[in-house]
């Protein structure tokens, strides 16, 4: 399969204004970051709060600009694009946000929600506008008779469908789920799981899949990116690869393993996570690592695939 | 859920629902009812006005309230309910029209300073919020001195007075909006600015500042009202409540009328546009409330 996204060394350097009484402060929230995605492919990208996994997904889109790096879509250098091109080709890339409760515009029926993207991008359905809406509601689960319904009568779980048929209406090939189910209720966010994967057969889309539950990538991802402060630290090519690096290690572990006979005594991480802004030389999980050496203070260690798969760590288990 | 709770679904909406539930409590509908008959009087004013208000009559002057002079005469000897009946014209129409402009050009500036930010933003609201530093009077008296005293420099100078108050209004309720999912999700489907700006920022943005709005009719009213007492406003013979208010000094205890029934009128409309806003604004919270959940 052709690779519908090329990621090369993306990244973003954020910079906080300086004053007389404070040096201006920077960091790196996505470092040099690579990867690949096969059409039809699904991967994962997980990591704490705060390692960059958001941001990840807004430099892909350029919805913010990478300060570095590479982004090819479906062959297209995106970060070549000018920004009428890059509003045309956004119909092909499309997003579902974290936050449902506030994807949709409160003064706008769902009705109008999901015309929004024809509208904005000048373009007419086959079929009439209402029987286009009340297709796309079906098509998520959704009763048409919402269509004149305003966002805050319907549930968290609905609005979710909603920011979903909104972003596919104008049949995009690739779509990234940012945390698509993170501020849901358990029942709706394994409806919303559901809905996603069917969706993905019917439709042939690829998905970049966003969350800090390793147990739900692991169960809905074909390959998953491990990020530790804004680097990738671990690619596993698939969910049965055993994890090399130390801090993919203590995430699998952490899992919840609801078999009693299978559990077993789990080693928290200890310390905490360095602040962005004053990262220390060498390795960045260092002061957390159980394996961690004299050399892993002093050298970052690179991705490298001697063991297998790719991992970032001097000394992979 | 923040921008849920303030928005409100369209204009016609907002007309529908807010005004309709201020005007269903009792305070709300006294005084909207007040604010509606007052508008019917400037409207039909000629066909109201018992006489006509530039109509002298000296031998009559300084009349007291009686007969056919309702509220009195005033030192020409003209009819003051007919000329109090035409001030409210002058009064509505001058504070109307220069909170219009106000609002239409701080909405402006405020939406795009919030929008654009950055060096556009900092020098648009260092400029209004200079304007904000010079007492209203003053700026009436730099517009008296370039166009002469009238009406329009009056209207020109209640939109100055008032313009950093919707251009910082505006400009917080779109610099809070922008950050909202919904705002980069369209974002991502691919729209324009003007489409962010006209079809989302600004229609969410827009239920505080008409809000504001309304209440700064009622402080046009009195600013007009003491533009007019220092002769800066309407020149006579045009009645404006103020410059009546001014003229009755000089008899304020031969003939108190002549200066009590405009400034009675000033007081009620002004009491009885702050109580429709304040019922606007409750009308609203109730809708937060409601929707808070």
């Amino acid at each position: 399969m052709p690779n519908l996204l090329e990621v090369r060394d993306l990244s973003k350097r954020f910079t906080s204004a300086g004053s007389a009484f404070r040096k201006a402060r920077s960091m790196h929230a996505v470092n040099g970051v690579s990867f690949d995605l096969a059409k039809g492919r699904v991967i994962g990208v997980v990591g704490e709060s705060g390692c960059g996994k958001s941001t990840l997904a807004r430099l892909i889109l350029r919805l913010i600009e990478p300060s570095g790096g590479a982004v090819h879509f479906d062959g297209d250098d995106l970060l070549a694009k000018s920004p009428a091109q890059m509003r045309r080709l956004r119909a092909r890339m499309q997003m579902v946000f974290q936050d449902p409760y506030s994807a949709i515009d409160p003064r706008y029926t769902l009705a109008r929600a999901v015309a929004e993207p024809f509208e904005v991008q000048g373009v007419t359905p086959e079929k009439p506008m209402t029987d286009e809406v009340a297709g796309l509601l079906e098509m998520v689960g959704l009763n048409p008779g919402l269509a004149t319904s305003y966002p805050h009568q319907i549930s968290g779980g609905q609005k979710q469908r909603v920011g979903i048929a909104r972003a596919l209406a104008l049949r995009p090939s690739l779509l990234v789920l940012d945390e698509p189910t993170a501020s849901l209720d358990v029942s709706v966010q394994a409806q919303i799981i559901g809905l996603l994967e069917d969706l993905r057969s019917d439709l042939g889309l690829t998905y970049l899949f966003i969350s800090h539950d390793l147990s739900l990538v692991k169960y809905f991802c074909d390959e998953i990116l491990v990020m530790y402060l804004g680097r990738v630290v671990e690619a596993l090519p698939d969910t049965a690869a055993p994890a090399r690096h130390p801090y993919t290690r203590t995430l699998m572990e952490s899992t919840f393993e609801p078999d009693p006979k299978k559990r077993r005594l789990i080693a928290p991480l200890e310390g905490e996570v360095p602040s962005p802004f004053d990262l220390p030389p060498g390795c960045a999980f260092v002061d957390r690592c159980p394996n961690a050496s004299a050399l892993c203070r002093s050298e970052t260690p690179a991705l490298s695939t001697e063991t297998g798969h790719a991992v970032a760590c001097h000394h992979p288990i | 859920m923040k921008v849920s709770s303030m928005a409100i679904r369209s204009l016609d909406a907002f007309a529908r629902m807010s005004i309709g539930r201020a005007l269903s409590s009792g305070i709300g509908m006294v005084a909207g009812g007040f604010l509606i008959l007052l508008v019917l009087v400037a409207v039909f004013a000629p066909l109201i006005a018992p006489f006509d208000y530039a109509d002298q009559n000296l031998m009559n002057a300084n009349a007291a309230p009686g007969w056919p002079h309702v509220l009195g005469t005033d030192e020409f000897g003209r009819d003051v309910l007919s000329r109090v009946i035409y001030g409210a014209r002058t009064s509505l129409s001058v504070s109307a029209t220069a909170i219009a402009i106000s609002m239409a050009a701080g909405m402006t500036l405020g939406a795009a300073a919030g929008y654009f930010g950055g060096f556009f933003e900092r020098a648009v609201m260092t400029v209004v919020d200079l304007t904000w530093s010079f007492p209203d009077i003053l700026i009436a008296l730099i517009f008296v001195a370039i166009i002469g005293p009238g009406l329009t420099s009056t209207t020109f100078a209640i939109a100055i007075a008032y313009l950093a108050q919707f251009t910082r209004l505006t400009r917080a309720q779109i610099v809070r909006l922008k950050r909202e999912t919904f705002i980069e999700a369209t974002i991502n489907l691919g729209a324009k600015p003007s489409h962010i700006l006209l079809k989302h920022l600004m229609p969410n943005a827009m239920a505080p500042v008409i809000v504001v709005g309304m209440l700064a009719i009622g402080d046009g009213i009195v600013l007009e009202a003491t533009l007019g007492f220092f002769g800066l406003g309407a020149q006579p013979p045009t009645p404006s409540w103020g410059a009546m208010m001014s003229s009755g000094t000089a008899q304020l205890f031969l003939s108190p009328w002549v200066i009590i029934f405009p400034g009675v009128a000033v007081a009620i409309t002004v009491i009885a546009v702050n109580l429709f806003g304040d019922e606007l604004i409750r009308s609203l919270d109730i809708r937060d409330r409601l929707r808070g959940a």
